[in-house]
């Protein structure tokens, strides 16, 4: 399918390398470039929050407790007097961390896992099968929780827990994937020419799923900042003193209806930030140029 | 059909074997016991009578087999938060609540959804399908808990016409259901509008319109009959989905569910209740996955031969 697509396309991007070509395809798309800048934007702020934040995070001041907005304190104060704002540029960290790592360690495990069932095929496919089958089955939101809760709450738990039902996906795609491009000329060539398997499946499978890759990791980070801001608003994920989005709204449970800015400003991170995750894996989509149904 | 039929029951009953046992085995090992944290400390002696009550003491294995010879007769223990019952009359006291607040959420997103979803198929590409897929991807992305906190804003704080939180009828519905099920619309809405899109694209369509017949009659003999089959095997599954996730709209409106309940009963580490909660909602999940499936077969005649030979 992909390469029917790509001669269909051909007289329209004749002398545009393969890069040019799905960044112009990338570029068309406004959430999927809201999502990039949006990104790059929110990597600084949660790399540079020690340097640009203007309070520390923990610097608690009973005198000013839930203050609304002033020129002191841009986004006004929590109910410990603690600067929202500072507090809102740390959140990104453990946001950012739980997005990517978890879609990375489910990586790490589901690529080989899935790259090795669909090339071999035969019992460790019937036994990887049945192990996706498995644990697809689990109610992963449930086991999350019962984890984070067994483990203590932190955010390398919070990672971990995550990632024992997000290796499911990437395995399930990865398998899907191999197992066609098995099928293309060119690795049975490298076959015929008794290339050793691990150097075809690094040389001349995994180049050909690489992108589709990409697009299934952007895909699974928002997921994982929705369950970091629900376990923390729970009150089971990130700890205090350590700021974390969702964890600020459970922070503001008694004081919203009073004070609106405890709750208006993480609300608006945590949308704004699924919402451009959402755009980018959209965007990547588009820019791989491939109908993915999985 | 029936070794197919045969063979997903096995699965189901191993994987909740082994869930259980997973479960089980962590809730025993990890440091800080149920006895661990407690206002009054107990001396040596008295800890270890507490441990031979609730058999504690014994070793994990023979603890695991004792646990399931009594929850295969549905006999899950007394919860150590409320001994004066027992975890399965807890959990078939709190099943309703969080079961008709899943429901209606779901009906709810679903009605709303696949509605959206057709009218952005039928008008694939136009500006009403963009605002369309446009608008789902945003309703999407709010929490179901950040929406709750709004809506209790609106209608409670501000209008006052209707209630904050808590239950009493009909009326403490509203906001949860809204809360809850006005977020899913979007991923509703752009599957069925993606199903709708592929079915239409097929050759079979375009030989209907070949043959002269007229769009209301294609759309709805054709296209819909077949969108409806993966339509029907990823919104089933919804269901119990929406019933077993309601935790976080329990807690901002303070229902009396399962939900609460578990997240309750995990931060007290009242073991017999979690593991209750949590095999029981893996039993709900994997028997409506295991129905979906056989329905995929009775539905599309297709699938039914691909079963028998795989």
């Amino acid at each position: 399918m992909t390469r029917a697509k790509s001669q269909r396309n051909a007289p329209e991007t004749r002398y545009a390398s393969n890069w040019v070509a799905a960044w112009r395809r990338f570029r068309r798309s406004g959430l999927a470039m809201f999502g990039l800048v949006y990104f790059i934007i929110i990597l600084f702020v949660a790399v540079m929050a020690p340097v640009i934040s203007p309070y520390p995070y923990d610097r608690v001041d009973y005198g000013i407790t839930l203050q609304l907005p002033t020129w002191q304190h841009l986004l006004g104060t929590d109910y410990l007097g603690r600067d929202m704002l500072t507090r809102l540029m740390w959140g990104a960290r453990p946001m950012l961390l739980v997005g990517i790592l978890t879609g990375a360690v489910g990586m790490v495990i589901g690529v080989p896992l899935g790259i090795l069932a669909g090339y071999l095929g035969g019992a460790f496919d019937w036994f990887i099968q049945r192990l996706v089958d498995l644990f697809s089955a689990l109610p992963w939101y449930l086991l999350v929780l019962y984890l984070v809760m067994v483990l203590s709450p932190s955010v390398w738990n919070l990672i971990l827990a995550l990632s024992v039902s997000s290796w499911v996906g990437s395995c399930r795609l990865v398998r899907g994937l191999t197992f066609s491009a098995r099928e293309y000329d060119f690795v049975e060539a490298a076959r015929a020419l008794g290339i050793p398997t691990r150097q075809i499946l690094a040389r001349h499978v995994l180049p050909q799923i690489a992108p589709l890759l990409l697009w299934g990791f952007a895909t699974s980070i928002p997921g994982s900042v929705f369950a970091e801001a629900g376990l923390s608003f729970l009150g089971i994920g990130i700890r205090p003193p350590i700021p974390s989005w969702g964890q600020m709204l459970g922070q503001a449970g008694q004081y919203w209806m009073y004070y609106w800015h405890v709750f208006l400003f993480p609300s608006l991170c945590i949308v704004i930030s699924v919402l451009a995750f959402q755009g980018l894996a959209d965007g990547l989509r588009q820019a791989i140029d491939v109908n993915v149904n999985v | 059909m029936l070794n197919y039929v045969l063979r997903r029951f096995l699965g189901i009953l191993i994987m909740l074997l082994l869930l259980s046992f997973v479960t089980f085995v962590l809730s025993r090992t990890v440091p800080g016991g149920p006895f661990g944290k407690v206002e009054v400390p107990m001396g040596k002696k008295q800890l270890e009578l507490f441990k031979a009550k609730y058999g504690l003491d014994k070793p994990i294995l023979e603890q695991y087999v004792t646990w399931l010879g009594q929850a295969v007769r549905l006999d899950f223990g007394v919860p150590f938060t409320a001994p004066e019952m027992t975890v399965t009359g807890l959990i078939f006291k709190l099943l309703p609540y969080s079961a008709l607040l899943g429901f209606l959420a779901c009906v709810f997103s679903l009605t709303v959804g696949i509605i959206l979803g057709m009218i952005a198929a039928a008008h694939q590409n136009s500006w009403l399908d963009n605002a369309i897929v446009t608008y789902s991807i945003v309703v999407g992305s709010i929490p179901a808990f950040v929406l709750g906190f709004v809506v209790v804003y609106v209608f409670a704080a501000k209008l006052a016409i209707l209630p904050a939180g808590g239950w009493g009828g009909p009326k403490y519905l509203v906001l949860p259901v809204f809360a809850y099920g006005f977020p899913a619309i979007g991923g509703v809405a752009r599957w069925t509008r993606q199903c709708m899109v592929d079915t239409i694209s097929s050759d079979y369509v375009r030989t209907a319109y070949a043959k002269g017949l007229v769009r209301s009659q294609v759309m709805s003999k054709h296209v819909l009959r077949n969108a409806l089959i993966p339509m029907v095997t990823s919104f089933l599954p919804m269901f119990p989905g929406m019933m077993t996730g309601s935790m976080f709209i329990e807690m901002v409106f303070g229902l009396p569910g399962l939900g609460k309940q578990f997240v309750l009963s995990s931060t007290n580490r009242d073991y017999p209740m979690v593991l209750g909660i949590t095999v029981f909602w893996a039993l709900l999940l994997s028997v409506t996955y295991f129905i979906t499936d056989i329905l995929y077969g009775v539905i599309d005649p297709r699938v039914r031969i691909t079963q028998k030979s795989s």
